[in-house]
């Protein structure tokens, strides 16, 4: 408890009071100047833009990766002869560095790029997109390439918490005759209650904290069109020298964070309850 | 138990956060005093400084040269936390004049860098270095390149289309048209890397701003002229011309710098608007292609034609060297015939001092005249008061290629932020 106190409270802490000055991330002389970076937050439209972006990634994500990932487990729960190694093929693109990753999609996504090729190949030129290049798309190309990372991961802890629900108990459910939606519905899920837990709490935090994919996809590009929270702190510190302002958006992306995982965690941890 | 991890967690994610905001304080630097021959270096420029090292160490037996290279974005950021922490090497990279993390005006205001100007190549700087090596009348940066912005061509791809270079605005009109007909478009434009956005715009404002105005940028110091009431929207408007005539291959957004650079490399396209850095890197993929580096023709009048050319990044020494007199050392190599060539011919630029004997390469010959003749501006964003001005111009240009936004708004901006001040 010292060693945390001392290597991360006491240090994050001390940070905070940046936010309340015009410091430039090098000049030794700076001064307080208040609750002034809090407000120019508010009029600040490029801030307001990326907050709107960050809360959108992440509720997508949230959503979409966590019914992705249980599809996946559902489908790789069941006997079918290759499911050991569908479960390695699905989980394989959650061990790589998420920056290798983006970098790798963003050649493919790009304009001569192999999924524009591939799509043009099967006859569907008319679905061929400036995936990244298109203000409209560029967001939801970034969600779908974090899903298609992370779909897996969300699945590996579906997939354990499928596998620790006893077999007698579906047994119990087939015997009163129950199909296998039923079954889905009354047993697995609220005996799932704690992956899902798990999984919504991680997804929502990193999908509010993204940066590395956005930095690598789109720079936060075409203009702002989809700069989050984290890649704008990014910018706004080290391109533009606004420390102060920077660490000002970063507690107010803390604040975010704690809140959102908070709330969900209370409503998640009272169906855990409800379900045991 | 659920309220303690309830805690932990919320502790967990408040430190995760903060901790990714936040470094700095002022210590000084810790402990061990470097050995007296062994020098620290920070440097942008990967790829040549490893031969100017060698060369160095060479020349100095006993010397060793501790040297690390990064990017340029990566480096700003590197630099700035180094010197606010008293950690920061002997020699680095130091960009010319303002407008920039790591530029002169920047790191020489709050008095990390030592003052060079008793050396002797400080004296001999061409005016339009000097503007932008010092800061307050001193000298601080040891500038060797100049790098130049224009039309880069594929000749081989120009023959194979039956086009010659045009030498005016109404002739590139025609032969983005031509170009565009033949299937293989004028520029590569890949502006997908955000800062590949401005140089088509450079390119363009050389003339149409400082052919009639050579002062611009100090009636703009003085609040005499802005961006929105001057011919920046003449440029702004060329460029929008130049995307309807087809002068760029399709979706520029989705297509990244290096992207731009094979397209032009392999005579996908005819040529990309680019500094003359790219020419090294455009032979990297096509050894046997000839490139060559042109004004890109802005009005009808070439007599009047002006070109972007500016000092590259140069070096400056910590105020706090722990090896001063090596840092001077290195320098001044660096400054020397025999460092500033091999720079320069690693690097595919112009020498900035004008007596170094230099075999300059074919490719560069025009760009070299327009120096001599004093036709060129530095680029822009070297004379502005901060860095917002330029991101405001990267991130809007893009806006205007997406249809967010229109010159109008962008130019209103970027004269916003300029009115900050730095």
């Amino acid at each position: 408890m010292a060693l945390f106190a001392f290597v991360v409270l006491v240090p994050s802490v001390r940070g905070v009071y940046y936010a309340f000055t015009d410091w430039d991330g090098l000049d030794p002389s700076f001064s307080f100047v208040g609750l002034d970076n809090f407000v120019e937050m508010f009029r600040d439209p490029d801030a307001k833009q990326a907050i709107w972006h960050t809360l959108l990634i992440a509720v997508s994500i949230t959503v979409i990766q966590n019914g992705f990932g249980l599809a996946l487990a559902l489908g790789v729960n069941t006997m079918i002869k290759s499911r050991n190694v569908l479960r390695v093929f699905l989980f394989a693109p959650a061990v790589i560095t998420p920056i290798v990753t983006a970098y790798l999609w963003r050649n493919l996504l790009s304009t001569d790029g192999a999924v524009n090729s591939l799509l043009g190949a099967v006859g569907l030129d008319s679905w061929q997109q400036n995936w990244l290049g298109d203000p409209d798309l560029a967001l939801w190309s970034i969600v779908g390439v974090i899903v298609w990372q992370f779909g897996g991961y969300s699945m590996v802890i579906f997939l354990a918490g499928m596998q620790s629900i006893p077999k007698e108990i579906y047994d119990a459910a087939a015997i009163d005759g129950t199909g296998p939606v039923r079954r889905f519905w009354s047993v697995t899920r609220p005996l799932l209650a704690p992956a899902f837990t798990i999984n919504l709490m991680l997804s929502i935090i990193g999908g509010i904290k993204l940066f590395d994919q956005v930095y690598a996809l789109t720079g936060g590009g075409p203009g702002h069109a989809t700069d989050t929270l984290s890649t704008l702190i990014y910018k706004d510190a080290f391109t533009l020298g606004e420390f102060g302002y920077s660490i000002a958006l970063a507690v107010i992306l803390t604040v975010i964070v704690a809140v959102a995982s908070t709330g969900q965690y209370l409503v998640l941890a009272r169906n855990e309850r409800a379900a045991s | 138990m659920k309220k303690a991890k309830l805690a932990a967690l919320i502790a967990a994610t408040v430190s995760v956060t903060l901790a990714a905001a936040c470094s700095g304080g002022t210590n000084a630097a810790s402990g061990d005093k470097a050995q007296d021959n062994t020098l620290t270096l920070a440097s942008v420029d990967q790829g040549s400084v490893e031969e100017v090292v060698k060369a160095f160490e060479a020349k100095n037996p006993g010397v060793k040269v501790n040297f690390t290279t990064s990017g340029a974005d990566q480096y700003q950021q590197q630099i700035r936390t180094q010197l606010a922490s008293g950690t920061a090497p002997d020699v680095m990279s130091v960009w010319p004049g303002n407008g920039n993390p790591g530029a002169t005006y920047v790191l020489a205001k709050p008095g990390y860098l030592l003052d060079l100007s008793d050396q002797a190549w400080a004296a001999k700087y061409p005016e339009a270095v000097k503007s932008v090596a010092q800061y307050d009348g001193k000298t601080y940066n040891a500038i060797f390149g100049l790098n130049g912005i224009g039309a880069v061509y594929n000749e081989d791809a120009l023959a194979k289309a039956g086009l010659t270079a045009p030498e005016t605005w109404t002739q590139m009109i025609d032969f983005c048209k031509a170009a565009a007909g033949k299937g293989t478009p004028a520029f590569a434009l890949g502006i997908q890397d955000n800062w590949v956005t401005q140089l088509v715009l450079y390119a363009l404002v050389a003339t149409t701003v400082y052919a009639d105005d050579r002062g611009f940028d100090t009636k703009m110091q003085a609040g005499r002229a802005t961006f929105a009431n001057s011919p920046w929207t003449t440029a702004m408007a060329k460029y929008q011309d130049m995307d309807k005539a087809g002068c760029f291959q399709k979706n520029p957004l989705g297509t990244s710098y290096e992207a731009s650079q094979q397209l032009a490399a392999t005579g996908k396209t005819l040529g990309l608007v680019q500094g003359n850095w790219v020419i090294a890197l455009l032979k990297k993929q096509n050894p046997t292609g000839k490139f060559t580096i042109k004004p890109l023709p802005a009005t009808d009048n070439p007599a009047s034609f002006v070109m972007p050319a500016a000092a590259g990044a140069g070096y400056g020494v910590n105020a706090k060297a722990k090896n001063k007199e090596l840092a001077l050392k290195f320098v001044n190599f660096v400054m020397s015939p025999d460092g500033m060539n091999l720079y320069v011919k690693q690097q595919g630029g112009v020498p900035a001092l004008a007596d170094t004997g230099f075999d300059l390469d074919p490719s560069l010959t025009e760009l070299a005249d327009y120096i001599n003749q004093n036709r060129t501006v530095p680029f822009m964003d070297q004379l502005w008061p901060n860095a917002k001005v330029q991101q405001t111009m990267l991130s809007g240009l893009q806006e205007i290629f997406s249809k967010q936004s229109t010159p109008d708004k962008v130019l209103a901006a970027m004269d916003t932020d300029y009115k900050a001040g730095g």
